[in-house]
């Protein structure tokens, strides 16, 4: 195994431990909707709430991470350049990564100063950690794109897929940069602010899932490269070009200009066509395989990741995101279940699909099977269906007796938050969300020990010079 | 909009959407069996999805352009699951060739 594999098994072990840490702190986000003065003064809602949308973050970034380091010297037949940078900065990463939380959980906010920002909070949604973190953050980020452009200098070889990834790093860690500027007008920092979380999990993300899912169906089924580079250049074009200006559909109640609205409605009301492109190339796969493949984990947490984008980006999606719907539904518990069923289809069943696949190579493992992956995968599912339906009904609540017929004032807030479809529908997104947790720890259960016993019988495989 | 509008409206786009995917996935799979029944139903998966549009332009407060991108995609939805079909299937022949 090359010593980058090994830096993907550490990023795989803390990607699955920071995904542990995003679900308790969704569950104890999900108790302040039942008990709104749980921990009151003592730890807020929106320290919670902060420490699962980060983690989140996090937790796909370093899986997606750790990807690339496991596929990388397969890809090119060679180590990756510059790999003890990516070891040392693996820890620093990690280290950083827990005195952020430890510092969100015992100090949690400081005064409107530098030295906050620079220390305590940074104060932008999804981007909070502190500026010093937040340098850190960039300095893996940049390694990252050194260590793959470098190996694939070095080979003196260029494929399809590595090509696209290449191309697609340029973004990922430009837009990062948007986290930094002091902006004092509030409008002028959402606008750009958006920049960075509309590009990167809309647009570079696809495009960096899709050239792993490339990789991993080559892997899986033995897809041909012609195949999936092909269909990778036709997804990447149609992703980018109906994700890149779907921005605007973010652009509501910010005092961004109104045409915005138009050009982010009509761009994502596209965004499903290229979608159900990839549901039918899913199955087409999937048929062409007779459904049979050495590795079932992997092999159907792929076709959650094709169905799941499909329903949670595109399904969710498409119901409010033109401007005369979006108007009511924007910034309601509607747009968190669009958001946690698209991330969860688009992007974390990716990960999950790959981390299997490692799991096979590592374990020697010729047929990849057991019982615990299928409690693992239906109660995540499961869980996560029961979430968004409960979060999905607690939206429409707000859009209709807040928006629709309150007129968006406080009161009209506060008596659409006391209705009762909305705490029932909170109810039942926190015991669906108990199940969610039921089915991480068959997951982590199962990435223990699948395989395990193949393994001592197989011969282990020889490790590359 | 009315709340009963709003509602109507944007569950008649998410159906919209799902008679899509469920048309891909029905339309795939016929294909992949040489099934017609299945493709059948996918059609009528298809089928189900112009008539939503049409409810959606005739009775929904959307504003005329956006009947009209509606109507628009509802055309275009019929090509896509054919048509990638045909570009995965030329493509995996020609490198079986």
């Amino acid at each position: 195994m090359y010593r980058s594999q090994k830096l993907a098994l550490r990023y795989f072990i803390a990607a699955i431990t920071l995904f542990g840490v995003m679900i308790a702190a969704g569950l104890l986000s999900a108790l302040y909707y039942i008990d709104p003065a749980l921990l009151y003064n003592v730890f807020d809602f929106q320290m919670a709430k902060i420490l699962h949308i980060d983690t989140l973050i996090i937790w796909l970034l370093m899986g997606f991470i750790g990807a690339v380091y496991w596929f990388l010297p397969k890809e090119l037949g060679r180590e990756v350049v510059g790999i003890w940078v990516a070891e040392l900065l693996f820890y620093v990463f990690c280290s950083a990564v827990a005195v952020v939380a430890v510092v969100f959980v015992v100090v949690q906010y400081g005064g409107s100063n530098e030295f906050s920002m620079w220390f305590i909070n940074q104060g932008r949604k999804y981007v909070e950690a502190p500026r010093w973190a937040a340098v850190g953050v960039v300095a893996v980020v940049l390694t990252f794109v050194f260590n793959v452009t470098a190996t694939a200098w070095q080979a003196r070889r260029i494929t399809g897929v590595l090509g696209v990834l290449i191309l697609d790093l340029v973004p990922l860690a430009v837009l990062y940069l948007d986290a930094f500027p002091k902006i004092t007008n509030m409008s002028h920092d959402l606008y750009w602010w958006w920049w960075l979380v509309h590009m990167w999990v809309e647009a570079t993300w696809e495009v960096l899932i899709g050239c792993l899912m490339a990789w991993s169906l080559m892997e899986l089924m033995g897809t041909s490269r012609r195949i999936v580079e092909t269909w990778l250049y036709i997804e990447v074009m149609l992703v980018l070009g109906t994700g890149i200006l779907g921005l605007g559909h973010h652009y509501f109640w910010i005092g961004t200009p109104q045409y915005w609205l138009s050009i982010g409605g009509f761009f994502s009301a596209l965004e499903p066509l290229p979608l159900l492109g990839m549901v039918v190339h899913a199955v087409y796969d999937a048929g062409t395989h007779h459904m049979k493949t050495t590795n079932r984990p992997a092999f159907y947490w792929v076709l959650a990741e094709a169905f799941g984008n499909f329903i949670g980006a595109g399904v969710f999606g498409f119901m409010m995101t033109l401007p005369q719907i979006n108007l009511y539904s924007h910034g309601t518990q509607w747009t968190v279940s669009h958001g946690h069923f698209a991330f969860w289809g688009a992007y974390a069943c990716g990960v999950i699909a790959i981390m299997y696949l490692v799991l096979q190579r590592t374990r020697s493992a010729e047929h990849f099977d057991s019982r615990a992956w299928k409690w693992g995968f239906g109660l995540l599912n499961l869980g996560l269906v029961g979430m968004v339906g409960g979060l999905l009904i607690a939206g429409i609540t707000q859009a209709i007796y807040e928006r629709a017929e309150g007129g968006s004032t406080l009161q009209a807030f506060v008596a659409a938050s006391e209705h009762p479809w909305f705490r029932s529908a909170m109810y039942a997104r926190f015991i669906f969300g108990i199940v969610f947790a039921l089915g991480y720890f068959a997951l982590v259960y199962d990435l223990l020990a699948i395989g395990r016993r193949a393994a001592v019988a197989a011969p282990t495989q020889a490790a590359p010079a | 909009m009315t709340s009963a509008a709003l509602f109507a409206t944007s569950a008649a786009l998410g159906l919209l959407v799902l008679l899509g995917g469920a048309y891909g996935v029905l339309y795939a799979l016929g294909a992949a069996r040489s099934s017609p029944s299945l493709t059948g139903a996918g059609y009528a998966c298809y089928a189900g999805q112009l008539l939503l549009v049409l409810v959606v332009c005739l009775g929904s407060p959307l504003a005329s352009l956006w009947k009209l991108f509606m109507a628009v995609s509802g055309v275009v939805y019929g090509f896509i699951p054919p048509a990638t079909w045909r570009l995965l299937d030329s493509i995996h022949h020609n490198q079986l060739q």
